[in-house]
């Protein structure tokens, strides 16, 4: 039996499931066009509904452009992550982060080795690939029983590179889940406090645009860890990429 | 030289004859002058300090009442006014009022308190309140002696007294009312103004910037009569029934202010005589306001408001800028009292209130991520309907606009050979690549969901596999199952053909019926069985009895329909009860 047209037909709608591209809608158009008028904070509030609507690559890009260009560092740098987040390929929000990093003065978030890993490819495309995998290994294992075939060397292959492939994405599935832990400080001079109450003593002031991983939630406040300390910080003042 | 010398000269004495210029400093007490007139008070010369009293009217009716009026030229707090008044006891004292005036009939001023009392007259009689020695200033005064008469065919000259009208008498504390304080003109339209007006009894406040004086036409003791009206706004303080009464010196001709005269009146010349007069007293009901239902917002306004929309002097403004909302309340009676809403507390806004009479705010943005102005809570208490009602001022929507950040950069020295400036791209003419979330498949619950499927696809494959291998074990089992459904079909056949009354059809089915029902148990094809293979499953009594019969009547009818000679006429419908109790026995083995 030829396992390989379906094999493929399997592959390609785990795709199209996971990645697929946006219609144009009247928000994206109006940003545009509001962008190009210098409306900046109009064009930003325009590219947020869109991206509300269904979060698309470009249309963060754009959202990235119009928070950059209102002054909000922080709020542009998570939109351009959050682009290469759904679509890691794209080269305008890589040079934008560039970009930004440099102007604001602020650093890369440091990954794990498995967190590097996980920004090859997108996030659900690692999932679908683990899934598709698994149960291409098993399948290859067992079906040729089931209808009492002879397993050929092929499909022998096929169940190995499977389960190659499943025990790969691991790591990377684990560097996803880890990922939705790393947002971007969004206000500048933000506090860090002590306590998460709004008199908390202040232990520092981020800047805008600066990584950090969420360690836990209380309130309005997340508890997050930077490079170099941890404290509370404002829901508002800090954007998860994943969120 | 000479000139040059003189100037030196000139120029060397400057700093001892010259200073810088000094803020004025003035004293407490001048400054205090300064601020509120404080005319000197004539209180230099105790001797010549005179007292005059009088009963008004000086003739009554037996139980009628009359006031015992007393007026000193001094000071009222330099006055040691007695308790209890020595009199005879038909007369009962009621109700007291006091009070000062400063007569400004030249510098300083001239003192003059009053001192009124109730008095009723119990019996006829002439009632003599003989003279009395009282303390001022630390010296004896002598009150003069006043008679009053009272008698039943005196005539029925009313005291002179003020009148007193109120709005509403039913209040909630703090609900301002206004208050009249009417004093008919006298015979001839004479009419004399009121000076040092004030409020007796219970707490109320009066607001002295709301007061309105004024001449009309008023209904005195049924006829319009020209009056002199002090108008003011007065506050209850409590709950309870309060009494009120209003008292004033008459000041002839003395306007000491604008005044609207809308009536043809007398004004008298001369040096007004101060006569201190009372009201009776009018009854308040006060009640407190409600404490439930109290809406955000509530600054004590209670009465009837509206208000215009809030206006923004523009919705697209800069980070820091102020911009003004403005908004207006309208209301029904007296806004002096008026308290505008008070500032609600903002992270996102440095809000200021307008100066008083104005009622906007100005704004000023301390973040651009602001997208509207802050709401405003505003309520008043309606006392017609007993209920807060809310007037907040809504937020209106508005854009601002932060400081730009730098669209390009120079090249980096550590990038050797780059010499392109580092800048922004350009708008993505597309939306891109999308996903329904940002939220990964990961941490969503359906997809590992989705997994059970195929592991239920492998599990249904093994069970069937495992089926499969055991059946191929146990063939008996098939052919049983097989022959069922075969004798259930017959059995249809057989039942139609005996609907339709077709005999032939009847035996030929149920002969075939019979040899389903038998054949796994040999195993062999029905095809090949006949009717002796049927009798040797049915048991020995049945193969014997009525049930042995039938089998071999029905193959028998069933082998005849291949015969060539004649056919027996035999009606084999009868025999469908017998059949079907013999497949029932037959298949009861399967």
């Amino acid at each position: 039996m030829n396992w390989r047209p379906y094999l493929l037909v399997l592959l390609t709608l785990g795709s199209a499931m996971t990645v697929r591209a946006a219609p144009t809608n009247d928000f994206f158009a109006t940003g545009i066009e509001l962008s190009r008028a210098g409306e900046f904070p109009e064009a930003a509030a325009a590219f947020e509904k869109s991206a509300g609507i269904r979060p698309a690559a470009g249309t963060l890009v754009n959202l990235g452009i119009a928070e950059w260009l209102r002054g909000h560092a922080g709020a542009a740098i998570l939109a351009w992550e959050r682009a290469r987040w759904i679509n890691p390929f794209d080269p305008r929000a890589r040079a934008d982060l560039k970009f930004a990093r440099r102007a604001a003065q602020v650093d890369e978030a440091e990954l794990k080795w498995f967190e590097i890993q996980s920004t090859w490819l997108p996030p659900d495309a690692w999932l679908w690939l683990a899934g598709a995998s698994l149960w291409l290994a098993v399948g290859m294992m067992t079906l040729p029983q089931f209808f009492r075939r002879r397993k050929t060397g092929w499909q022998q292959v096929l169940a190995a590179a499977g389960l190659g492939i499943f025990l790969a994405c691991l790591p990377a599935n684990l560097g996803v889940i880890s990922r939705t832990n790393l947002g971007f400080v969004l206000k500048n001079d933000a506090p860090l406090l002590q306590t998460p109450t709004r008199t908390g003593e202040v232990i520092s002031t981020l800047t805008a645009g600066e990584p950090a991983r969420r360690v836990r939630t209380r309130g309005d406040y997340y508890l997050v860890r930077t490079e170099n300390e941890s404290g509370w910080v404002e829901r508002n003042a800090f954007g998860l990429v994943s969120e | 030289m000479r000139i040059w010398r003189t100037i030196f000269f000139v120029l060397a004495l400057a700093p001892a004859v010259t200073r810088a210029q000094m803020a004025v400093r003035i004293p407490p007490n001048v400054a205090a002058q300064l601020m509120v007139p404080q005319p000197a008070v004539d209180n230099s010369q105790p001797e010549n300090i005179s007292a005059t009293a009088e009963f008004d009217p000086p003739c009554v009716r037996p139980g009628g009442k009359a006031f015992y009026r007393v007026t000193i030229t001094a000071t009222e707090n330099s006055i040691a006014w007695p308790d209890k008044i020595p009199a005879p006891p038909e007369l009962r004292f009621g109700a007291r009022a006091h009070g000062q005036l400063m007569q400004p009939d030249g510098t300083p001023f001239h003192p003059v308190s009053g001192f009124v009392c109730e008095i009723t007259a119990t019996n006829a009689g002439h009632f003599v309140v003989s003279n009395l020695v009282i303390w001022v200033g630390g010296r004896s005064l002598e009150i003069p002696a006043a008679s009053l008469d009272a008698a039943s065919q005196a005539a029925a000259s009313p005291a002179r007294k003020l009148s007193l009208e109120v709005s509403d008498t039913n209040l909630f504390i703090g609900q301002p009312f206004r208050v009249r304080v009417i004093l008919p003109a006298t015979s001839g339209k004479r009419l004399e103004t009121l000076r040092e007006v004030q409020f007796n009894g219970d707490p109320v406040l009066t607001d002295r910037m709301a007061t309105r004086r004024s001449v009309e036409a008023v209904n005195h003791d049924g006829q319009l009569t020209p009056a002199f009206i002090y108008e003011t706004v007065a506050t209850p303080l409590v709950a309870g029934t309060l009494n009120i009464s209003a008292q004033g010196f008459t000041a002839g001709g003395e306007f000491g202010g604008p005044m609207v005269i809308s009536v043809p009146v007398t004004i008298p010349s001369g040096p007004p005589k101060n006569v201190l007069l009372v009201s009776d007293a009018v009854s308040l009901n006060v009640r407190p306001l409600p404490t439930e239902a109290e809406l955000p917002g509530y600054t004590g306004a209670i009465g009837k408001f509206f208000s215009d929309p809030p206006r923004l002097a523009t919705n697209r403004i800069h980070l820091g800028e102020p911009v003004s909302l403005n908004t207006t309340f309208h209301g029904k009676g007296d806004l002096t009292r008026f308290v505008p809403p008070a500032l609600p507390a903002s992270r996102d806004w440095q809000i200021i209130a307008d100066d008083p009479p104005d009622n906007g705010f100005t704004l000023i943005p301390i973040t651009d991520e602001v997208q509207e102005t802050p709401a405003i809570p505003f309520s008043y208490f309606d006392p017609a309907t007993a209920k807060y009602v809310d007037l907040s001022i809504p937020p209106l929507p508005v854009t601002v606009v932060g400081e730009r950040l730098p669209e390009q950069l120079p090249p980096a020295d550590d990038e050797a050979g780059n010499t392109e400036p580092l800048k922004l791209t350009g708008l993505a003419a597309t939306p891109g690549k999308a996903v329904a979330t940002l939220t990964p498949l990961q941490l969503r619950g359906w997809f590992v969901g989705g997994q059970l499927v195929p592991v239920l696809g492998f599990l249904v494959l093994w069970q069937w596999d495992r089926r499969r291998r055991f059946l191929e074990a146990h063939p008996e089992i098939g052919r049983r199952r097989q022959a069922i459904r075969a004798l259930r079909r017959e059995k249809i056949k057989m039942k139609i053909a005996i609907e339709s009354g077709s005999s032939t059809a009847f035996v030929i089915h149920a002969a075939e019926a019979m040899r389903i029902a038998v054949a796994p148990m040999y195993p062999a094809n029905p095809v090949a069985l006949v009717g002796g293979d049927v009798l040797t499953q049915l048991d020995q009594a049945a193969r014997n009895g009525r049930a042995g019969e039938t089998v071999k009547k029905i193959f028998a009818a069933a082998d005849e329909q291949f015969s060539i000679g004649p056919k027996t006429q035999a009606d084999l419908l009868a025999l469908a009860a017998d059949v079907e109790t013999v497949l029932q026995q037959l298949e009861e083995k399967l």
